[in-house]
């Protein structure tokens, strides 16, 4: 075994509960968002109905709360996956710099998509 | 009188180069307590002086003869060959792990990881002038993990040691939940940081394989996985243990 230092290996708590919680807001938020799109009738399927379910709280929150929980677990999945390929030292720091870019621009992008009617 | 037949990979580093394994069969006589250990026995005194294997206790208590036998993770000791299908017995080492000859593996990382969990009772008070009461339902806890006799098997067999050269490995994560559930055991800080971390518990990801390679019937992955929450109960609850 090679000597290295524990520092170099804190952490693994948080990402490790942060995926199953994420997990359980993914199972919880999804079956909302398959009820409400394929079992609740909300009209006929055009503009102006989405926008109207757009515009509440709820599906608003259901929908950040999606999208931050999968984005979360799919890219910490990939990030668990990737460190058993030789991730050490610099190369974990820069992936996991990596992985926080790439999460945070998706988020922001589905934040900014659905701009319209958070400010409306 | 009826013959076994074995199969059994060979590598000696002073002729061999390193990768040209080779495999050498041997016609051992048979009976129907004939063990794989005391067929290699046969093979050593009366075939091939040079076969290298570990033993010890020969009552599958020592782990020492750990081995790879017809595709399985057995002790040899305890692996009787009538148990055994198929007309040869094919015998080799633990898999992935480095060789030192024949069946013979180099253990270094396997103890210098499980001597790194300290795998003993820590005491943050005197010790008593007696000894230290432990109810039966605490004992009781103990009755799995405690049987563990470091045979290598589930170290051998997890993809994350494969993967991952300093991750601890099921071995000493057990050892780390066998002290840790031990209501004497005090230790706060001491092990702790040693399994709470990337090259410690959360870089197993619940293969398994250790479960299906222990010849004692032992559950690792379970043991890590407690190992988990207690790292979360103890830093994020406030818990003692």
């Amino acid at each position: 075994m090679r000597q290295e230092t524990i520092t170099e290996h804190e952490g693994g708590m948080w990402p490790w509960l942060f995926q199953r919680i994420t997990a359980v807001v993914l199972i919880l938020g999804l079956a909302v968002h398959l009820f409400a799109l394929h079992i609740v009738d909300l009209g006929s399927l055009n503009y102006a109905n989405v926008a109207d379910r757009l515009t509440s709280v709820f599906f608003m929150v259901v929908d950040f709360s999606l999208l931050a929980a999968g984005l979360f677990h799919a890219l910490n999945g990939l990030r668990m996956v990737l460190l058993d390929y030789g991730f050490r030292g610099g190369r974990r720091v820069a992936l996991n710099a990596g992985l926080w870019v790439v999460g945070l621009g998706f988020f922001v992008y589905g934040v900014w998509a659905l701009w319209p009617w958070l400010t409306a | 009188m009826p013959e076994a037949r074995f199969r059994i990979k060979r590598w000696d580093p002073e002729s061999d180069e390193a990768g040209a394994e080779r495999y050498d069969e041997f016609t051992v006589p048979y009976d129907t307590s004939l063990t794989v250990l005391e067929g290699l026995f046969y093979v050593q005194e009366r075939l091939d002086g040079s076969l290298s294997f570990r033993y010890c206790c020969r009552a599958a208590v020592c782990g020492s003869c750990a081995m790879y036998i017809d595709g399985r993770y057995r002790l040899a000791c305890q692996t009787n060959v009538r148990h055994l299908t198929g007309d040869v017995i094919t015998v080799e080492p633990l898999p992935h792990m480095p060789l030192v000859k024949d069946l013979a593996c180099d253990m270094t990382d396997f103890f210098a990881k499980y001597e790194y969990i300290k795998p003993y009772l820590m005491r943050n008070s005197a010790p008593p002038e007696k000894e230290i009461p432990q109810s039966p339902k605490d004992r009781h806890k103990l009755d799995e993990p405690i049987d563990c006799i470091l045979c290598g098997c589930c170290y051998s067999s997890c993809p994350s040691v494969w993967g991952e050269e300093n991750y601890l490995g099921p071995h000493a994560l057990l050892k780390a939940y066998r002290f840790e559930i031990d209501s004497r055991d005090q230790a706060r800080r001491e092990r702790l940081p040693r399994f709470d971390n990337e090259r410690g518990a959360y870089r197993c990801h619940t293969i398994t394989n250790c479960v299906e390679a222990c010849p004692k019937e032992l559950n690792p992955t379970e043991a890590i996985q407690w190992l988990k929450g207690a790292a979360v109960r103890r830093r994020i609850l406030g818990r003692l243990k």
